[in-house]
């Protein structure tokens, strides 16, 4: 009860109202890839979309990015349509695959967006630099990606992602690539730099314990089409650590979110 | 530091081992064809003969001696390639930049490309001759023709592999299209455009070397028909034979280097980072 309360008088970043998407597949028939998605998403919140692959929940990340527009309803950030905040640069994404440009060392990949932005060689080494100690890189500001780990790879991408002070970062599964041990580090290390930067996190996952353990709610979509089946609360205190995980209240929620998920034809 | 030696030796001794096997492959050539042949040094002459004929001072013609006509004849011949090949180059990386910039474009000359490059150098070689009239322009027209495609088909595959991961990226960061060319697909064809330019190098030398045969004028190709045609000794002609692979192997390898020093990240080959942990 108190937490619905205290939701209420929260500010309002995202809506999305009576989304759906349609595509034409190869053989012209129509898919439909989501219907019906109605979603507000707080200030300073980490929601998570979690899902099986075919749930739609990219394809939604993906409407916020103003990569795709959706075919049905409409998404407000803000009083502003997606395509307005991204023109004004306040969009920060991390994708699955760390898309590194190869030929540029690390510092020279987290300013590139900065140098599209047109921001000064001062201003852009400063704020790489502290990006980087962020994500606790300063040593390797000179490296080449190709002479990274996985994880380290995946940091630069966080630390590029937030190098243009977005107000609003999108994460499609960054960590679904990377090995158990290297993905709770970077776990731990996310609700840091969130803790510290305060920005609103759409995080895209298909692991129900990641899910729970970064957000403070998970939307729970199911696939064919693909649709909301329900937003668990996860009211977990913060700031959280790895032992939450052997928690009963963290098996608890797991097993909400895996109740709430509807199959279907899986 | 055993290590690096171990590592030089790696390195040189299967060059080593292939000079060898060449020089024994040549010889037994050479043995057999002295046993057969009139004239065996118009066939297949020693190895020995040739390095002698290079460093025989003998005047063989206009008061210079073989290596001598060889390296002043080489200088016009390998001059006008590298021009031809400068050339080829800049036309080949414009042509592609266009051709990724309208897709109308490319459907309507890349049939026109695929065409200039199945005809051959010895058929196209007295068309161009006859339309600029002067074998020296020819000689670099030629040569760029021949760069021209491996560089801008090569340019083109370039900026076709970049990942719509990339595009996406800029997309997001509202980069203009001048970002996109100069940031992400022009950096990312560079490799490429390199592995054009290793094939085309050593084509423009042979390219201008053929051209230099259509028309008496200097150059090695001059030299290496009067060679053949007994106008002077024949080992001119095997020295000729010899330099020009030479070169051509070595504007290969000099793209090679070209390509470390243009692509730092290229050079880097033991990832210490990755060793530790995360």
């Amino acid at each position: 009860m108190m937490n619905t309360m205290v939701r209420e008088t929260r500010e309002v970043e995202i809506n999305i109202k009576d989304v759906g998407m349609t595509f034409r597949d190869n053989r012209g028939n129509d898919v439909e890839a989501l219907t019906g998605i109605n979603l507000n998403i707080y200030k300073g919140e980490f929601i998570s979309l979690l899902g099986p692959s075919g749930c739609g929940k990219t394809t939604l990340l993906r409407m916020v990015a103003d990569l795709l527009e959706p075919t049905t309803g409409s998404i407000h950030i803000g009083e502003r349509l997606p395509r307005e905040v991204r023109l004004d640069k306040k969009l920060g994404i991390v994708f699955q695959s760390p898309v590194l440009f190869d030929w540029r060392t690390v510092q020279k990949n987290v300013e590139l967006p900065l140098e599209v932005m047109k921001f000064s060689k001062s201003e852009r080494r400063e704020i790489a630099s502290s990006m980087l100690e962020m994500v606790g890189l300063t040593r390797f500001s000179e490296h080449y990606p190709n002479q990274l780990s996985g994880g380290m790879q995946q940091r630069v991408n966080i630390a590029r992602a937030l190098a243009v002070r977005p107000e609003l970062l999108l994460m499609d599964e960054p960590f679904s690539a990377l090995d158990e041990f290297t993905k709770e580090k970077l776990h731990e290390d996310l609700m840091q730099i969130w803790a510290k930067t305060n920005k609103t996190v759409i995080f895209v996952t298909h692991n129900i314990q990641e899910a729970v353990f970064l957000s403070d709610r998970v939307c729970v979509l199911s696939p064919h089409p693909g649709r909301l089946s329900g937003i668990v609360e996860v009211d977990l205190p913060r700031p959280r650590e790895i032992a939450v995980k052997s928690s009963a209240r963290f098996n608890e929620l797991v097993l909400k979110v895996r109740n709430t998920f509807d199959g279907g034809s899986l | 530091m055993m290590n690096r030696i171990w590592g030089k030796t790696r390195t040189i001794l299967p060059l080593l081992l292939w000079i060898l096997l060449f020089v024994a492959v040549w010889e037994v050539g050479a043995l057999l064809v002295e046993a057969s042949k009139r004239t065996p040094e118009n066939v297949l002459p020693h190895i020995y003969q040739i390095i002698e004929a290079a460093l025989n001072p003998k005047k063989v013609s206009s008061g210079e001696s073989a290596s001598q006509l060889v390296l002043s004849s080489a200088g016009l011949t390998l001059g006008r390639a590298a021009l031809g090949f400068l050339v080829g180059t800049i036309c080949g990386f414009v042509l592609a930049l266009i051709m990724k910039i309208s897709k109308i474009v490319e459907k309507v000359i890349f049939p026109y490309l695929m065409i200039i490059q199945m005809i051959p150098i010895l058929g196209m070689a007295p068309i161009i001759l006859s339309i600029t009239g002067d074998i020296n322009t020819s000689r670099i027209v030629i040569a760029a023709i021949l760069t021209f495609y491996p560089v801008a088909t090569g340019t083109l595959a370039g900026f076709n592999s970049v990942e719509k991961s990339k595009y996406d990226l800029m997309h997001i960061y509202a980069a203009r299209k001048i970002d996109l060319y100069t940031k992400v697909l022009i950096p990312t064809a560079i490799p490429y455009i390199f592995t054009g330019l290793k094939i085309a190098a050593p084509m423009a030398i042979t390219a201008s070397i053929l051209v230099d045969t259509l028309q008496g004028d200097k150059g090695l190709g001059t030299l290496l028909s009067q060679s053949l045609k007994h106008a002077m000794s024949i080992y001119v002609f095997w020295l000729i034979v010899f330099f020009s692979a030479f070169v051509g192997i070595l504007s290969s390898k000099l793209m090679g280097n070209l390509e470390r020093i243009v692509l730092p990240h290229k050079r880097i080959r033991v990832s210490r980072a990755k060793e530790e942990s995360i």
